[in-house]
């Protein structure tokens, strides 16, 4: 049984349908990439599942229980994690503050007694951020900020993190070493699902991708055989491939 | 009086003038920051609070003995302090219900329906008032007078009352609070992150409903204090509610809308000029904490802080 499930799911921005018939799966501890380009309805997907997009048909389903049915304040408690593609940190805020503020909110009903104990381990995966924690995050660099971000996610100790665009606009050397962690993450048997923009990137982070294009899912399986296929270079043409 | 003990007096009547403004405009201004909601029914609260207040601390100083002697005059101080917080308490469910009611429906609407909804509270809180109170202005017998007898300025030679110097203590406890609220604890913290981004707070978990109701009984419980303490040098009256109203809107319109240590500093800033211009041109009274605001926005436009929930 899959930990995440969308069955022919429709979504709309601000009454405007984004996206199409979506479907697509999870399973549990799975990475998994959800691949198109800037505007194709990653950003959308990832928001219907977190219940703060209009879902107009279809179903998300996490652990057999029907995500649109909740409110979206609700969804988190479920075990998933959120990263936005704006990262949408807490201004004004430091970073430990920006890693805690999910288990001041949840933690009780998540089962987190340790609080300092989650931070820790969230610094473990991230030591960069340790060496930050009392920073603003306005004064964090691009690298740091996704960071912040992906730990966010991560403090309620998800059974499934979504990453919307992790790697966008961060220099090589720091893509590669967010590759690392998120892999980590992975291999501590958390599930991730990443959006991605540039199919190149995949690979090295998940085992199977998803390619949606105009809102819809066109292709899926290998992403490094999907990568090699023409139909779908074209379709990426412009996206950074 | 030497000129220097004149502009001291005026000083710390500013100061405290100034934290009885903070004291209405921070719940203001965290309505603004956090629900987007500017609330013209904030000085009818203003004034309900100065109404429950008459009325607690009018029952409560009948209890203990008249303030003739020091130990009387402290236990009446004591007696009038415990009055403001009962009244500020109830104003707490005063606030859930307006929120619950009549603001949740009108979130992320346009701004007129506030207008309407909100000045129509204006006029209802008025009118309830009226009903229960009546239309004649009322004053605590004894709180003020009995208050002021305790020495404490006077022993430095200064002829100041000591109400007011009790306003500006309480004043500097409440600002301490507030910033350590909204600072340290997890809940102050988790009502920042909301009025930073909502949405976010969401997706971590917040429930921004319950947050937003917490908020508006906050600013309920802040306008309540404010009525209750402003009380005893002066009366109840139904009319009592506009000026504090515009004032906070100056206040906050200075300190950048939503900010409140924006408006901590704009209060004060507004209270001792405003003071300071009676002092030296009466007929400027009415006209002076404008004239601040204009030439704090040809400077900055945006006020002198940014946002509340960065600012704390």
């Amino acid at each position: 049984m899959s930990l995440l499930e969308l069955t022919a799911v429709d979504a709309a921005v601000a009454g405007f349908d984004v996206t199409h018939d979506v479907s697509l799966s999870v399973g549990e501890g799975e990475a998994v990439g959800l691949v198109g380009r800037n505007g194709a309805g990653k950003t959308t997907t990832f928001r219907s599942i977190m219940g703060l997009a209009d879902v107009t048909a279809g179903s998300i389903r996490f652990r057999d229980e029907e995500l649109t049915e909740l409110p979206a304040d609700r969804i988190p408690s479920r075990g998933l994690g959120y990263q936005p593609e704006d990262r949408k940190l807490f201004t004004g805020m430091t970073v430990e503050e920006n890693l805690r503020l999910p288990i001041w909110s949840l933690g009780d009903e998540r089962g987190i007694d340790d609080e300092d104990a989650v931070v820790d381990d969230i610094y473990d995966v991230f030591p960069e951020l340790e060496e930050r924690c009392e920073a603003n995050v306005e004064n964090l660099s691009g690298g740091q900020a996704k960071m912040t971000a992906v730990g966010r996610a991560l403090s309620l100790q998800p059974d499934l993190l979504l990453l919307d665009e992790p790697l966008e606009g961060l220099a090589p050397v720091v893509v590669s070493n967010l590759k690392r962690h998120i892999r980590a993450i992975n291999d501590r048997g958390i599930a991730v699902l990443v959006a991605e923009s540039n199919v190149t990137h995949v690979p090295d982070i998940v085992d199977r991708i998803y390619v949606v294009e105009r809102g819809e899912i066109v292709a899926s399986g290998d992403p490094e055989a999907l990568a090699e296929e023409p139909e779908i270079q074209k379709l990426m043409q412009g996206s950074g491939v | 009086m030497t000129g220097l003990e004149t502009f001291v007096t005026h000083t710390l009547h500013g100061i405290q003038y100034g934290f009885v403004l903070f004291l209405i405009a921070s719940g203001l201004t965290i309505v603004l920051g956090i629900l987007d909601v500017l609330n013209l029914a904030h000085g009818e609260l203003f004034a309900l609070g100065a109404y429950v207040g008459f009325t607690i601390i009018g029952y409560l100083t009948g209890l203990v003995a008249p303030p003739t002697t020091l130990s009387t005059q402290l236990v009446f101080l004591g007696v009038v302090l415990l009055g403001a917080a009962l009244t500020a308490a109830i104003l707490v469910p005063v606030g859930v219900f307006l929120e619950t009611t009549f603001f949740k429906p009108i979130y992320g609407r346009d701004e007129v329906y506030q207008i309407v909804l909100t000045f129509a509270l204006l006029l209802i809180i008025k009118d309830v008032n009226k009903l229960i109170w009546g239309p004649s202005p009322l004053r605590l017998q004894d709180a003020y007078g009995g208050i002021n007898s305790i020495p404490v300025l006077s022993r430095v030679g200064l002829t100041y009352p000591t109400y007011n110097v009790v306003i500006i203590v309480i004043g500097l406890v409440t600002v301490a609070g507030l910033f350590w609220f909204f600072n340290r604890t997890k809940t102050g913290r988790i009502i920042r992150a909301t009025a930073i981004n909502r949405e976010m707070a969401t997706a971590i978990g917040v429930n921004t409903g319950r947050t937003f109701t917490l908020v508006f009984a906050l600013g309920a419980f802040f306008a309540g204090f404010a009525g209750a303490l402003a009380l005893p040098p002066r009366f109840a009256s139904l009319d009592m509610g506009a000026n504090p109203l515009v004032l906070s809107f100056v206040v906050i319109v200075i300190g950048g809308l939503g900010s409140l240590r924006g408006a901590f500093v704009a209060a004060l800033l507004v209270g001792v000029l405003s003071r300071w211009a009676i002092w030296q041109y009466p007929p400027a009274e009415l006209a002076a904490p404008f004239a601040i605001m204009a030439i704090v926005l040809l400077v900055r436009p945006e006020g002198l802080f940014g946002t509340w929930g960065e600012m704390g």
